[in-house]
Parts: structure tokens; sequence; C-alpha cells
């Protein structure tokens, strides 16, 4: 035997206002709807008539709803009304897609807001007047009605007290405006005498250039730099993208308006342009995109994805042209949307050529664009990360070598790929243990002198694991360069860990650290222009010396804001604690 | 030094999954040793051991557990057992991946997380589970049965991976026996988006377009294929980009270019045999399939990732595997696969897939 469960319609109701839709105001937007799709079903019956809605605002918290559409039969009552989720729109399945409304729960979100809802009708198919009173506790009763009543539908609406504001004249206003401004069935809204029209505003998509430049600064307050375009045959999407005046952050979410046929489904939709789009907002109407049940969002399936690359395109092919078109405009929209480019050109390569001449670069000589970059040398460094980079600039410009900061998101990537419009160029990634091997090397009479000196040093730090090496470089100020990379703190974390570990996971950090990566030692390089320095190397006395290569050691360190761990830091009270006592003994002499 | 601690925290929520954030991460942690209590150094390596996985630099993770393993065995009050043992099954998930272990090793990595699991009071479904793929990767199939079914038959609980990731490797436990269609049945709930969670069904869909190919479902490879295209990001997924490079090889080489482009330096970066020879394998086919097809664009990095690199590499990571596994498995397996591949080729040339 088959029996069927009860649905508690309370709890259902409550289910829908709490978690279906995000807002009580949707009531408005399911009334609209229900109103237009009537006009149209009417319409495709043949019956020649003005189509029209008309919401009125009572005294009393009370609001109608009527149209003129097609209204219901005492069967499509019992079937639409009487059953939740089922709907008069779907039995037309191929004609389906005129319709907004797909669910037949609209009716439903009125319950959010009222604890009854009456509705009078008369089918165009017919038959006299009905009327229907429903509770949200699943009543419901049908009479005919003997008066006279027009064809269509009246929705009447008592708010309950704690929604009372959603029944105000101008918050209805609002709310009619808001979703309904486009539909092209009129909205009229009166109240006493007193009657406007709702819906007079042309959309966005079928402005002209100017017109939606005008729109645009009226409704949100700015000038926009220019107007972008936007159709996508699939998804049947018509709309603008205005480019932002000001620059975005790329953390922040994308909030696109988009109108399903003409009604507003969401204001703000991240997701119906590619991510890489941050510099513009969008204005879009769609004929054939499905949204989901609660009509705030659209379902991502395969056809949404490709209207969305669709989209794209538009976007790209905009800027394509506006480079010849518009140079002035271009060079401004680089300017101020340089973080969104960067993040557009590593995700396209005909954009990375379009962009990458205009976008500029930290280098070791202040920001340059990469155009002045390539046109003054064809072999380019890139510090992989911003601690290397800046270890190794202030040296690089001394030694008049050009050094690119990769270390800001995307631009490793973007500056790695320059020689795909520049055949002559060359990119290399500096190894910054390596870098200063670059320098100029000493004399061969020199070398053996410094000899002795390399030898401590390599010996005093080996614990650091730093190794040292002598150059002639600029700063001459600048006693000792001291480079590490990303890979030395990683060595020095196996190598505790190795150490706390049982013999197993020891094993297992040996094998990791030994088989799978090569150890990096950091380097001291000394400046053989700077005096400091060579007379550390003529003192000859190997407690001096000791002394002085623990203090450039740990002095490098300070300088570069490298963390000093326990030894290091006694490395450098020890040094300076025996110079004071030197100096403080030579004062002793001297009296 | 605080300061420079919270500055690199903040830093590290900003960046995306790579190389740049385990760096700051490194740093972070070495700071925490210096100047901060133990807790915070045990906290920062816990999140750097689900970070580096993120990263592509899974092998990174297991340093920063062992140091942790040690600090929890010294303390084991003071710390989540559960946490730890959680984190402990990502270790098992790598240990089969990197050859440069011996089996021995890997072996008692796996009796030191089963025996902590029962001092713990959990039950050994992870252990089963990881073991499966373990053995798989060994070519030993028998003992791959009876994991499998010892880890059926025991119970979840809360150590357990969530029931997206299990049904996606009960699916891809089918498709490595070769049951196919078992294995397309098993996985329908996760394709129809049943069950999901952060790294299902981006899995699932690398496991399901070859063998929907095999079973001649060209219009379903295509389908995943772009999804798979779509949602895949980040060098996490080098051994899932492999799968996809060779159905886009096979069915559309514009896009393999585009994944190709995406994903290499990926490869360059990752120090994970297993998932590098998925790669590499894939990235093989493709190298020669473009260079066949005589299109005008230059490859990517085509100055250090030549077809004599990429040969190379594979061969060395192949012998690599036997050498560890003390067979031929995986080169007589990658060889299976070369010749799956040029049979597809020639049935979708005919158009008879």
């Amino acid at each position: 035997m088959t029996m069927n469960f009860q649905v508690n319609l309370q709890g259902l109701i409550d289910l829908l206002s709490n978690h279906l839709y995000s807002d009580p105001g949707i009531f408005i937007r399911e009334l609209l709807q229900n109103g237009v799709d009537a006009v149209t079903a009417r319409k495709r019956l043949g019956q020649s008539f003005e189509g029209q809605v008309l919401v009125e605002v009572y005294p009393s918290e009370t609001l109608s709803f009527t149209d003129n559409g097609s209204g219901l039969t005492a069967e499509e009552i019992e079937q639409f009304l009487a059953r939740i989720g089922s709907t008069t729109k779907r039995g037309d399945l191929d004609l389906a897609d005129d319709y907004i409304g797909q669910f037949g729960v609209g009716l439903l979100s009125c319950f959010v807001v009222s604890d009854e809802i009456v509705l009078i009708t008369r089918s165009a198919k017919g038959d006299g007047a009905l009327e229907w009173r429903g509770k949200p506790d699943g009543t419901y009763g049908i009479r005919s009605l003997e008066r006279e009543v027009p064809v269509g539908t009246t929705v009447f609406l008592k708010a309950k007290p704690e929604f009372a504001e959603f029944f105000q004249y101008d918050q209805v206003e609002e709310l009619l405006h808001k979703f309904g401004q486009y539909l092209s069935t009129p909205i009229i809204l009166k109240e006493d005498r007193y009657e406007r029209r709702i819906n007079v505003s042309k959309a966005p998509w079928d402005m002209k250039k100017e017109e939606a430049l005008a729109y645009v600064e009226e409704t949100s307050y700015y000038r926009p730099m220019d107007i972008i375009p936007l159709v996508s045959a699939v998804g049947g999407v018509r709309g603008i993208a205005h480019v932002l005046p000001h620059a975005v952050s790329l953390q922040d979410e994308k909030r696109h308006r988009v109108y399903l046929k003409n009604m507003l489904l969401s204001d703000k939709l991240s997701s119906i342009l590619p991510p890489w789009a941050f510099f513009v907002n969008g204005i879009l109407n769609t004929d054939s995109l499905r949204p989901t049940a609660s009509r705030e969002a659209f379902q991502e399936n395969e056809l949404f994805f490709a209207a969305r690359e669709e989209l794209g395109e538009c976007i790209k092919r905009y800027l394509m042209e506006l480079v010849d078109r518009e140079p002035e405009l271009f060079q401004r929209l680089v300017r101020v949307h340089t973080e969104s480019i960067k993040a557009m050109a590593v995700e396209d390569q005909d954009l990375y050529e379009l962009f990458i001449r205009h976008l500029s670069f930290e280098t070791s000589f202040g920001d340059l664009r990469v155009s002045d970059i390539l046109a003054s040398r064809k072999e380019i460094l890139l510090a992989p990360t911003v601690d290397e980079f800046r270890q190794i600039a202030r040296v690089a410009k001394s030694e008049e070598m050009l050094v690119v900061n990769g270390g800001y998101v995307h631009d490793l990537d973007l500056a790695r790929r320059l020689p795909w419009v520049d055949s002559s160029a060359t990119v290399r990634i500096v190894n910054t243990l390596e870098f200063a091997e670059r320098f100029k090397e000493l004399g061969a009479e020199e070398k053996a002198e410094v000899q002795p000196f390399l030898e401590l040093s390599d010996r005093l730090l080996s614990g650091f694991q730093c190794q040292s090496l002598v150059r002639w470089f600029e700063p001459a100020d600048l006693p000792v360069l001291y480079n590490t990379n990303q890979e030395v703190n990683f060595f020095r974390l196996a190598d505790d860990a190795e150490e706390k570990a049982d013999p197993l996971y020891a094993e297992v950090v040996r094998v990791i650290r030994d088989a799978l990566y090569e150890r990096p030692y950091a380097r001291v390089c000394y400046n053989y222009n700077n005096p400091l320095v060579r007379k550390a190397v003529e003192s000859g006395n190997p407690r001096m010396q000791k002394a002085c290569i623990e203090l450039f050691y740990t002095q490098a360190l300070l300088l570069g804001n490298h963390p000093m761990n326990a030894d290091e830091l006694k490395l450098m009270n020890d040094s300076l604690l025996f110079f004071m006592n030197e100096g403080l003994a030579r004062t002793e002499v001297d009296r | 030094m605080n300061n420079r601690f919270e500055e690199l925290r903040r830093a590290s929520w900003s960046l995306p999954d790579g190389k740049q954030k385990l760096a700051v991460m490194e740093e972070m942690i070495r700071l925490a040793d210096l100047y901060r209590p133990v807790s915070d150094a045990y906290e920062v390596r816990m999140n750097y051991v689900s970070a580096a996985p993120d990263g592509g630099c899974a092998e990174r993770m297991m340093i920063a557990f062992a140091w942790c393993l040690a600090e929890f065995r010294k303390h084991p009050d003071q710390y989540s057992s559960f946490s730890l043992l959680w984190n402990y099954k990502w270790v098992l998930n790598q240990i089969w991946r990197i050859p440069e272990f011996s089996r021995e090793t890997a072996d008692r990595v796996f009796e030191d997380f089963k025996a902590m699991c029962t001092e713990f009071g959990y039950n050994l479904r992870p252990y089963h589970q990881q073991r499966v793929s373990y053995l798989l990767s060994l070519g030993e199939l028998d003992e791959a049965a009876d994991a499998y079914r010892l880890w059926r038959a025991t119970p979840r609980d809360s150590l357990a991976d969530c029931r997206a990731c299990e049904q996606n490797l009960f699916g891809e436990y089918r498709f490595r026996i070769g049951h196919l269609k078992q294995g397309m049945k098993t996985l329908k709930p996760i394709m129809d988006g049943r069950m999901r969670c952060h790294a299902i069904p981006q899995n699932t869909y690398s496991l399901v377009m070859n063998p929907h190919l095999q079973l001649g479902e060209t219009d379903q490879a295509i389908a995943v294929s772009r999804k798979a295209f779509r949602e895949l990001e980040g060098p996490a997924y080098l051994e899932e980009y492999g799968e996809l490079l060779e159905t886009l090889t096979l069915m559309d080489l514009a896009r393999a270019y585009k994944l190709y482009e995406r994903t290499l330096p990926f490869v360059r970066e990752s120090r994970i045999g297993w998932n590098n020879l998925n790669y590499l394998y894939a990235a093989g086919l493709f190298v020669e399939e473009w260079t066949k097809s005589k299109r005008r664009k230059k490859l990517p990095m085509a100055d250090q990732v030549t077809p004599e690199w990429i040969s190379d590499e594979l061969g060395r990571l192949i012998q690599a595997f036997d050498r560890r596994n003390g067979n031929s498995i995986i080169s007589e397996r990658m060889a299976d696969r070369v010749k799956t591949f040029h049979k597809l080729k020639r049935k979708l040339a005919k158009g008879s897939v």
C-alpha cells in the first residue's frame, strides 16, 4: 500500500523564509514575476491587449498586485496553488523559455511576510471570477464571485507586524524599481489617486556608449573610464562592463549586476565574468542561462562557463582594439589597473603580448617600464623573492647590473617570459648565492695575500653554513655582502628536525635533505674596495682578524634583517667586547 | 621580531599556494624557534605540514612533521593526538611516492603509524587505506587486495578520511585493477555532485577521463576534461595534470598546449618522483604530438625542457621505482600506458571511439 507522508507547510515556509531566499523583500520580485509571466501567457493565447501590472499600496499595511494576464481557471488553481512545487508554466515545456519563473514556489515567499494570501482571478480562457484564500498552515478555500471582474489576477497581502516596513510606499517603490525597472510590461504603482510608472528607463544593455557612461555616473557616483559592450550568443547575454576609474583590490569580491529576462537576479554576482576581470563592473541581461531555485544566482553548468568565456573574449577584444584607437586611454587604464592587468597577462599569451611592454617592474635602477628595460639591456637578471632582491639590489646598481624584482605576485612569471616579445633578450633567475661571483676578481698576488684570511673565515663560519669569498665591488663603503636564499632556512629546519627526531624519523629527514636537495651555503663576500677589509687582511694578527670576521659577519646579518640565533648573537657580543677592550687598552697605553 | 612574525603570518595568509608561501612559513618557524614558546613553533610547523603539499613540495612536510612527532612524544599531554595522527596520514600518502625512500624505511613508517593508532585508541581503517595505494605502487596486487578488504571491513572512526575522499579511492582502486565499469559506478555519486570535499571532485576528474575513453565514452571524456581544465589549479595536482594532459593530447591539442604551458613550471620545482613520473609521461606524449602537428607556436621553456630531457628524466624515475620495488612493474606499466595511448589515438582518428 502506498501512503503519502505529511509535509508540514508551516515548517516548509519557515525553511524558505530563512534559507532559500536571502531577503524577505523577495516576495515583491515573485509577485512581479507572476504578473509578467501571466501577461506573456495571455499574449500566447493570441489575445490582443496592453499588458500591465498594477501595484497598489493601501493604508493598514495592505498591498495588491494586479495583472491583466491569463488569469487562472478553477482547475489551474487546484493544480498550481494547492500543490507546492508544481507550476502552470511547466506544461508548456517547449515554450517555457519565455517565462521568468520556473519553480512554482514563488507565491510561498508571500507567506514569509503575510499570514493570508487572497487571490482574485478570472481566466482568459473563459469562466467566471474566483476567489482563493490560502493560509500558511496549508488550508485554503475557493469560491465563485458574483461580481464582474476583468480578466487577470489580483493578489492581496496584509503585512505581518514585523514585516510592515515592506508594505510602505517608499519601500515598495524601491523594490519594484530594483527588480523590475527594465521589464517591458508597464509596472504602475498607485497610492490613493496618485499613480506613477516604475519602469520607464532604458536598460543599460540597450544604451549607446555616451548614455551608458552617464547612466553609470548617475547610479554609481563616478564616471567610468570607458564602456565595454558585452555580447554572448551562448546563453543569450547582452550587457556592458564599465571600466572602473580607480584601482581595486584583487581580494575584493566582484559584484556584477545580472538580470534574467530583464528582471534583476542578483546585484552581487561575482562569477559571471572571468576572475581576471577585476577592473570592470558588469551589468548584464540573459535570456537563457538557468537560475538556481532561489533565483538569486545561476546554475554553474557548461552553458554558464561557455557564456563566461565568450564575455571574457569581449573584454580582451576591446583591450586589443583600444591600443590603436585610443592610446592615451589605454595608458591610463594600464596605470590605474596594473595589478589586474598583470593577473590577466599571466593567464593569456595574447594579453601578455599586448600589455607587457607597458607594465613596470621594480628593478635595481628603480621602477622601470618593460619597454625601457628591453631598450637598454638584453641580459636581464631576475630575483625570485623580495628578500633576495633586497640583498643584491644596491650592489647590483653600483655594479651596473639590471636586476628585476620577481618577488611580488605574478612578477616572476611575467618577467620570465620576456623573450616571448623580444627574442634577443635573455632572462636569468639570479642564484643569490652565486651572485657575488659575478664581481671583479682579485689579481694573482692579492689572491695569495687574502687566502689565509679566507681560510680563517671559512673555518670560523662553517658552523653557520656560510662560505667566504672576496671580490672588488661597488659601493666601497660596504665591507661585506651577505647572501642567503630561501633554501638555507629550509636546511636549518631539516638539521633541527634531524637532531630532535627518533632514529626512524632522523633517517626520513636525511633522505629528504640529502637525496632530494643539495645543501646550499650562504655566502659572505668581502669587498676589497673597502679600506677596513683591506686593513683586516693586512693586519696579519689572527686574534684581530678573528674578531673582524665575526663582526663583519654579524653586522651583515643585522643590515640584511636576518634573524640571529643565540650563537650568532654571542659572536657579535664577543667581538664587540674584544674591540672595546683593545680600544681601552690602547687609550691606557697612550696615557 | 614579534612584529616580523605577525607580518609574515599576514603575508602567508595572502599568498597563493606555492614556494613563496612556504618560504615565508619557513622564516616564521625560524623566528618561532628563536623567540616564541615551543607551542607556537609546533603550531606553525603543523600549518606548514598542510601547506607544503598544497605548495607542490610535499616532501618538505616531513621535515616539519618529524620535529612535531618528536615534540609530541616528549609532551603527549600538551598536543592533540588526533591532529598529529590526521597529519601523519599525509606522510603515509607521500612516502611511497618518493623512490629515494627504501621499502624498509617506508614499511617502518607505516608500522610506526599503526602502533600510534592503537596506542591512542583509533582503529586501523586509515592504515589499511594508505597501504592500498602503497602496495599498488609496488605492484603487489594480492597484498593490495587484502589491504583493500581490511580497509572496507574496518568501521569508520573520526580518523578516517572524509567519505568523498574514500569513495574516490574506492573508484581509483577498481580502475587500477582494471575494473573500469565498476570503477565508474563507484565514482558516480561524486560525478553526480552528491559527494564532494576540498579535493573532490578535482581528483576524480583526472581518474575517469582515460577509462571513459577506453570504454568508448568520448563525450563524457570531453565534458570531464573541460571541468578538470577549469577547476584544477595550483602546484598540488601534478599527477592529475598528467592525466589531463594525456587526454587533451588525444582530443584537443590547443587546450593541451595551454595546460602544458601553465603546469610545466610545477614539474620543474617538484621533487616527488611519482608525480613527476606521471606528469612527464604525458608531457613526453604531448611534445611528440605537438611537434608532429607542425604548429608554428614554440613550446614553452623549449631550451630547457627538450624531448631528450623529458625522456632522460622519465627513464631515471622508472629505474628508481623499479629499483625500490625490486621488480619491473613500473617499466611494464608505463610501456602499457604508451601502447594504450596509441591505440586510443588510432581509434579516435578512425572515429570509432
